[in-house]
């Protein structure tokens, strides 16, 4: 799919831990171009400059917390193409989520093979 | 304290109103007997109206009986004069005549005279001027009788052909105008005593009147009182009693009664007073109790979103990094960075379960703190050089007090709180530096401060740093790790202890956070500092 547009597609993984933000990077083993960041407003600043196709997005962040950069994504016109994937670790917030708008929902603790599968199907959904 | 205040009040007046008999006498006397007061006052006053009727109407048909009277004498002395002329009419008669037929009333006259007489002398035996009067009547009759009519019948009858003659002379017509006059006399002053009691007995009608209007005025009057005094005594406090009642329904608690009823009354606005306080004070507690477990259950809540945050975090590194090195074939040094991060991650997950635990037991005051006795020099002193081997870019820089700085407490616990502050410090002067520990004693305080020259913490975040699992962005964005509950774990202990936590910070200055916990006085004298130390060894 990536290579039908040419180049490779751009995700932006957003946790204030850097552990799980390596841990992402690398389940995703290098197929896609990375973008990170750890606050909820750095999240949306990215977001907006750089426009990814997947954002990967931690609920619990300093600042803004997952669920409002996820509202501020879906109310921006220039966004309405991009892929939400949000990692939570209340099973119970993933109605919240879904209902905001999310394409996916992940509950920590995952399988790397989880999320990659995860990014590969929203990307796909969304061609 | 207010509530308590009129709560006690209320209950003092109702007990001094159930045991204090002596005041029963004083405006406190039983409904009841207020009750059959009010009928006696009542009753008592309609017997005086009924009274004072009774005796105008007495006096009244007294008054008519006197006049009656007189009038029975008016009619009897005219009845005695009729018949007086009678006699002397039909003597007359008889002289000029000669007719014997002519004698007729002068003989029924003579029959009725006596009773009328006796009859007139009877009725005038309360009056002894007109008595008197009657006696000289009865003799003027009796003279004119004896001396002159009955003479004369029998001198005519005995020669008839004088009796013109003699009839010609004047003297019956004088004694009857003398007896006539007599009469007139006797009637006069009869009629004037008529007259005279007639007047009375109408003032006497007219007083009875007067005497009966103003007793029904009175016995309305006071029925009327003694309406509105039980209105006032017992009608209105119930009636009052009820109103509160109904509001106090509708949810108004601050409802109070004034409770100035007598008797049973004032006792059942008193009691009903006591009743909404305490009710009052029961919605209060339950409210109160109600918005802590809300509290509570929003904090439990948050709670455990945040541990399941915490621990899941960490967990999804240690699942995450393992199964990577399990799928692929990784560079030695790929493998060793992975570890790190799982044994990194592992230590926090392992720190947090301890930390969570010492929460809930502190909290649950399950902590059972130890009462030794404490050098905070010592104990300084060792924690400084426990975390100096920690950090190699950090100066950990101690000097003890001049004095021992003795506290009682638990030794553990306080090494623990010592520990979060001066891991802290070093946590959060990332570029290395200096942090710096001091002790020192202040009145029957002994404080003990750790400054660091680091991060600082920004001004918004100051109120919240001893908020559970509250870490600074600061903390998140540069990945320093820890569980955001050193400090609320530091001033739970230290609180225990009744001291205090605090701290002064300036963001990208550092911050200094202090405790201070009560000296332990008369043990500085008594334990000697070599002992002390002897016992911090083994």
């Amino acid at each position: 799919m990536k290579e039908m547009a040419g180049f490779l597609a751009t995700v932006l993984i957003c946790d204030d831990e850097p552990p799980l933000r390596e841990l992402i990077r690398l389940s995703l083993d290098g197929e896609y171009e990375f973008a990170e960041a750890e606050d909820g407003e750095e999240s949306l600043e990215l977001a907006r400059r750089l426009k990814p196709d997947v954002v990967i997005l931690d609920m619990m962040m300093p600042r803004l917390n997952g669920l409002e950069v996820l509202s501020e994504i879906r109310r921006d016109d220039e966004l309405s193409d991009t892929a939400v994937i949000v990692l939570t670790a209340q099973p119970a917030t993933r109605e919240d989520a879904l209902r905001e708008g999310a394409d996916a929902v992940m509950v920590k603790p995952f399988e790397p093979g989880q999320i990659a599968a995860a990014v590969k199907e929203v990307l796909a959904s969304k061609r | 304290m207010n509530q308590a205040a009129a709560d006690s009040r209320a209950l003092d007046a109702a007990t001094s109103a159930t045991e204090g008999k002596p005041r029963l006498l004083r405006g406190r006397s039983g409904l009841l007997a207020r009750i059959a007061l009010s009928a006696v006052v009542v009753s008592v006053g309609l017997a005086i109206v009924f009274g004072v009727l009774f005796l105008a109407i007495i006096t009244l048909r007294d008054r008519s009986v006197e006049a009656a009277h007189t009038q029975q004498v008016i009619a009897s002395a005219n009845r005695l004069q009729t018949l007086v002329i009678d006699l002397e009419t039909s003597v007359r008669g008889f002289v000029i005549s000669g007719n014997e037929r002519d004698l007729g009333p002068w003989l029924r006259a003579q029959k009725q005279y006596p009773t009328e007489m006796e009859m007139l002398l009877s009725l005038t035996k309360d009056n002894p001027q007109q008595h008197l009067r009657a006696l000289a009547l009865r003799s003027a009759i009796h003279s004119y009788l004896s001396t002159y009519s009955r003479p004369l019948v029998r001198f005519i009858r005995g020669n008839p052909g004088l009796a013109r003659d003699v009839a010609l002379s004047n003297r019956g017509r004088t004694d009857v105008e003398k007896i006539r006059a007599r009469f007139s006399r006797f009637l006069d002053t009869e009629t004037a005593l008529s007259n005279a009691r007639q007047s009375r007995a109408r003032t006497t009608a007219q007083h009875a009147l007067w005497v009966g209007g103003a007793g029904l005025g009175a016995s309305l009057l006071l029925i009327l009182l003694g309406a509105l005094y039980l209105n006032r005594a017992v009608a209105r406090p119930v009636r009052l009693t009820a109103r509160a009642a109904a509001r106090i329904a509708g949810g108004d608690f601050s409802e109070r009664l004034r409770a100035t009823g007598p008797g049973e009354v004032g006792e059942l606005e008193r009691t009903f007073n006591t009743m909404v306080a305490s009710l009052e004070r029961t919605l209060a507690d339950l409210e109160e109790r109600n918005r802590t477990l809300a509290e509570s259950e929003q904090v439990k809540g948050e709670l455990v979103s945040n541990v399941s945050h915490e621990l899941r975090t960490p967990l999804a590194s240690v699942l995450g990094f393992s199964a990577l090195m399990l799928d692929r074939d990784l560079p030695p040094h790929e493998r060793r960075r992975y570890l790190e991060v799982i044994r990194t991650e592992a230590h926090r997950l392992a720190a947090l379960l301890n930390d969570l635990l010492d929460l809930q037991r502190v909290e649950q005051e399950a902590l059972e703190l130890r009462h030794e006795a404490v050098n905070l020099n010592d104990l300084l002193a060792a924690q400084v050089t426990l975390y100096s081997a920690q950090s190699e870019a950090h100066a950990l820089r101690f000097e003890a007090a001049g004095e021992p700085l003795m506290i009682r407490g638990d030794r553990d616990r306080l090494a623990q709180v010592i520990g979060n502050l001066l891991s802290n410090g070093i946590k959060y002067s990332p570029e290395g530096g200096e942090v710096e520990v001091g002790a020192g004693r202040v009145g029957d305080e002994v404080t003990v401060w750790v400054r660091d020259r680091g991060l600082g913490i920004p001004k918004d975040h100051q109120d919240r740093i001893f908020t559970k699992f509250f870490r600074g962005d600061v903390g998140r964005e540069r990945g320093i790790a820890g569980t955001g509950l050193g400090l609320v774990l530091a001033r739970q202990i230290v609180e225990a202890h009744g001291g205090e936590v605090g701290f002064e910070s300036e963001e990208g200055a550092g911050s200094t956070f202090w405790f201070r916990l009560p000296a332990a006085a008369e043990l500085e004298a008594a334990i000697p500092e070599g002992s002390l130390a002897a016992h911090d060894d083994s």
